[in-house]
């Protein structure tokens, strides 16, 4: 009887003081937040001040250049200039931040232009608007009139990197095929331009058919497919002097689909034999050659991953084209592509965490992402024709050709974020297809 | 039996009467064809035998009278138009050559990149004394069934590049008509992504299917009786076990007596604890600034970021603190980092709408962003 009663004392005042524990929040306030808002970052980019007459005009191209950039992207928005409550006459002066606090500007980008007869000074910096702080230091760069875009890139890098903490792609060139005439007469040639469509400059006269431009990892040479024999023949170009050699020439064989590995050194692409057609790898300096796949069906468009040791294909081994990884030495392959359709032209990451590809399915085309274990698939586009993947320096856009359908359908080059959003088509004077996107500079 | 004689002997009967009577035996002689000749002479002959000789030609046919022929050509008929002389065709333009490549020569590489000395720190703003009670207005409270009934919200607007009113047709006909214009509005921001090939079809892809009947309530089990325990299998207890039991007891006794004294002081100091309301309040006022770059590293990154805040309820800029992350590299960590900063920063306007009677509740905050339900699937 006694210990019963001391229970029920003991739950008496437990009950008690039950209300009292919870009235009483000792500790700080603890919130979790797990849905936040997917916009763009409101910035403002004032002109940049001239500190020198004859930098007047330069200074003002260099702010819109920057801002194209980074607008350009879809993770930032400008606040338009007539907006702005307070102006940067100087940039060595304070910031008001409330100005700018006032029009909801995230972010504040000032600058300065100098120049010097042909030599040119460029300084910025960053800065939180909210936190009242510079974001990152301030930089300069100093060059020549002539690469004055070149600096607004570089600018526009230096604050995407310091707002999403991750490198930008601004100052890099896209290599690409420039189509002209009708669809069944069409003249292709190399070139290459800045990634936003400007500075286009060609590769290779019309005089031949041309495919598939590659990109090497510093930039300085491209692999391409050239009928200039009647036979499709791997050549290499050397971006400098304009000179190309064919590295793979036997008679009565078709080379097509290269593509340098990380290294620099060693080409891998796809080599037809009768009717079958497989994947080999050369040693550009040896000539050396080694046979990667030995399948009796079409195995091709292979990409290495970025650490060099693995190499995702196309192949119809299964039935249908299909997508494969398989080790940089060759060997065993293991499917990873299982949905509906077929899978073509995939492509590795910079980053190394996903695979670009081309998917056809039910009479349409897609660019897509996936994991490179094959999973948590995801379709960015889709069209009457999209193909040919290529991934900018930091891994987050993908750049794709766009053909319209109908005999004057023309091709086109397009980019579009990771996630799906910000689909946007890249200005070139002609039509364009297979883009391959060099290293950023 | 004799059918067959009968019937033998009237065809035969018959076949004789045909043979008799149908003229097979007739001796009549056929038709003689008689043609008519006549006699003629010898010289009548030869004359007939003797061969044809040819006419004579007559003279020559009168010539036919010619018609009056004019030797001058008919002039041509004037037209009213003179045709010029078309313009000698212009010299077809000369194709533009294919370029020749030239080396492609990147621009410029800027030569020197140097960072620069830190800028002079703006003049900072004139201090003022704040009031221990913050200066905003207590809202009234609102009844929470109107009085009257609410209008109806305004349709939803297009989305569209750039912002439009809507133009209705005036009451009063106007002369000039205008054309009835939807309103539009920029894309506004969202919490989720569909891409391009994720946009749904305007089409249903397929019908609902009607909702099957629902199930017949079971039947209730039925009720069985409960054994009842038989008293005299009482377990029996181990009075060294009772023993133990009795002190733990009493140091529950006594630990549940220590806490509820101390919750009751701690309670005394801090007031009532901020509702769910209040705090989901907060927690949406943050939560509509924090944007997420579903993209990037940053958001495979889960911050917990501390502060402390003012009676005013805002933020104490100098106490913002990461206090701990998961996920994610050290640049993507800064990053997500900063993001949660400025959400924090951007949303507080003149302060958070927190009740200033439980500011003890509130003055330190620890708030964590997880971007888990928002990551590229």
């Amino acid at each position: 009887m006694k210990q019963v009663l001391a229970s029920l004392l003991a739950v008496l005042l437990m009950a008690v003081s039950a209300p009292s524990v919870l009235l009483a929040q000792s500790g700080p306030l603890r919130i979790e937040i797990t849905e936040g808002v997917i916009e763009p970052l409101p910035y403002a980019v004032p002109d940049f001040v001239a500190e020198s007459a004859a930098a007047r005009d330069m200074a003002q191209r260099i702010a819109r250049v920057v801002a194209d950039d980074l607008t350009g992207s879809g993770l930032f928005r400008e606040v338009p200039r007539e907006a702005h409550i307070s102006q940067i006459t100087s940039f060595g002066s304070p910031v008001q931040f409330a100005d700018w606090k006032a029009i909801n500007a995230q972010a504040l980008i000032t600058g300065a232009v100098s120049s010097d007869g042909n030599r040119v000074v460029v300084k910025f910096r960053v800065w939180d608007v909210f936190a009242g702080t510079e974001l990152g230091q301030g930089m300069q760069f100093a060059g020549t009139a002539d690469g004055w875009r070149r600096m607004a890139h570089k600018v526009a890098d230096q604050v995407y990197s310091r707002i999403t903490g991750e490198s930008g792609y601004f100052d890099s060139r896209v290599v690409f095929v420039s189509e002209s005439g009708p669809k069944d007469q069409r003249a292709k040639r190399l070139a290459v331009m800045d990634y936003d469509g400007a500075n286009v400059q060609y590769l290779t006269g019309g005089n031949a058919l041309v495919l598939a431009p590659r990109f090497s990892e510093d930039g300085q040479r491209v692999l391409y497919t050239s009928y200039e024999t009647g036979m499709p023949r791997v050549h290499v170009l050397e971006v400098g002097t304009v000179q190309s050699r064919i590295i793979q020439g036997q008679d009565g064989v078709m080379s097509f689909a290269p593509r340098f590995a990380p290294n620099g050194q060693t080409v891998v692409y796809s080599l037809t034999q009768g009717s079958n057609t497989d994947i080999w790898a050369m040693d550009i300096a040896s000539g050396g050659v080694r046979q990667l796949t030995s399948a009796p069906s079409i195995e091709t468009a292979p990409s290495y991953s970025p650490d060099g040791s693995q190499i995702v294909f196309e192949s119809d081994r299964s039935g249908t084209q299909q997508l494969y990884v398989m080790p940089a030495s060759g060997g065993e392959a293991r499917r990873i592509s299982f949905g509906q359709g077929r899978y073509s032209t995939p492509v590795w990451s910079p980053r190394g965490d996903m695979i670009a590809f081309t998917k056809q399915n039910a009479g349409r085309f897609h660019i897509g992402v996936m994991r490179t274990d094959g999973s948590e698939e995801r379709l960015l586009t889709a069209s009457f024709l999209d193909e040919g993947p290529t991934w900018a320096p930091n891994g987050r856009v993908i750049m794709f050709a766009r053909e319209t359908q109908g005999a004057q359908g023309s091709s086109s080059l397009y980019t579009v974020d990771i996630s799906g959003r910000n689909l946007k088509r890249v200005r070139t004077p002609e039509g364009a297809s297979d883009p391959s996107w060099g290293p950023l500079q | 039996m004799h059918t067959g004689h009968y019937i033998s002997g009237g065809a035969h009967g018959i076949l004789i009467l045909w043979a008799l009577f149908g003229g097979m035996f007739r001796s009549d002689p056929p038709e003689v064809q008689v043609a008519e000749v006549s006699v003629i002479s010898e010289a009548q002959f030869a004359a007939m035998m003797q061969p044809q000789t040819a006419p004579q030609l007559g003279a020559e046919p009168a010539a036919l009278p010619q018609p009056d022929i004019d030797t001058q050509p008919p002039e041509p008929p004037v037209s009213e138009v003179q045709p010029t002389p078309l313009p000698e065709p212009a010299e077809p333009e000369r194709a533009e050559p294919d370029p020749v490549p030239r080396p492609v020569l990147p621009e410029p590489e800027p030569e020197v990149v140097e960072t620069l000395p830190q800028p002079p720190a703006p003049e900072p703003a004139p201090e003022v004394e704040a009031p221990d009670v913050a200066l905003r207005p207590i809202p009234r409270p609102a009844p929470r069934v109107a009085p009257e009934a609410v209008p109806q919200p305004e349709p939803e607007a297009e989305v569209a590049p750039e912002v439009q009113e809507t133009v209705e047709q005036s009451e009063t006909p106007d002369v000039t008509e205008t054309e009835e214009q939807q309103a539009t509005a920029p894309e506004a921001a969202t919490t989720e992504i569909v891409t391009e090939a994720e946009e749904p079809a305007r089409a249903p892809s397929a019908s609902v299917r009607p909702q099957s009947r629902p199930n017949r309530p079971a039947p209730a089990p039925q009720q069985t009786a409960e054994t009842t325990p038989d008293p005299s299998e009482e377990p029996v207890t181990d009075p060294a076990e009772e023993e133990s039991s009795a002190d733990a007891t009493a140091s529950a006794i006594a630990g549940a007596l220590e806490e509820a004294l101390a919750g009751a002081s701690t309670a005394a100091a801090s007031g009532p604890p901020l509702t769910q309301g209040e705090t989901d309040g907060f927690r949406i006022a943050v939560q509509e600034c924090w944007v997420v770059d579903v993209g990037s590293q940053a958001a495979n990154v889960t911050v917990t970021v501390g502060f402390d805040m003012d009676r005013s309820g805002r933020v104490v800029n100098s106490s913002l603190r990461m206090l701990s992350s998961e996920g994610g590299s050290g640049t993507a960590i800064e990053t997500a980092f900063q993001a949660a900063r400025r959400a924090i920063l951007r949303c507080q306007g003149d302060g958070y709408n927190l009740p200033p009677e439980k500011f003890d509740q509130w003055k330190t905050v620890e708030m964590t962003f997880n971007p888990e339900s928002m990551r590229i699937r």
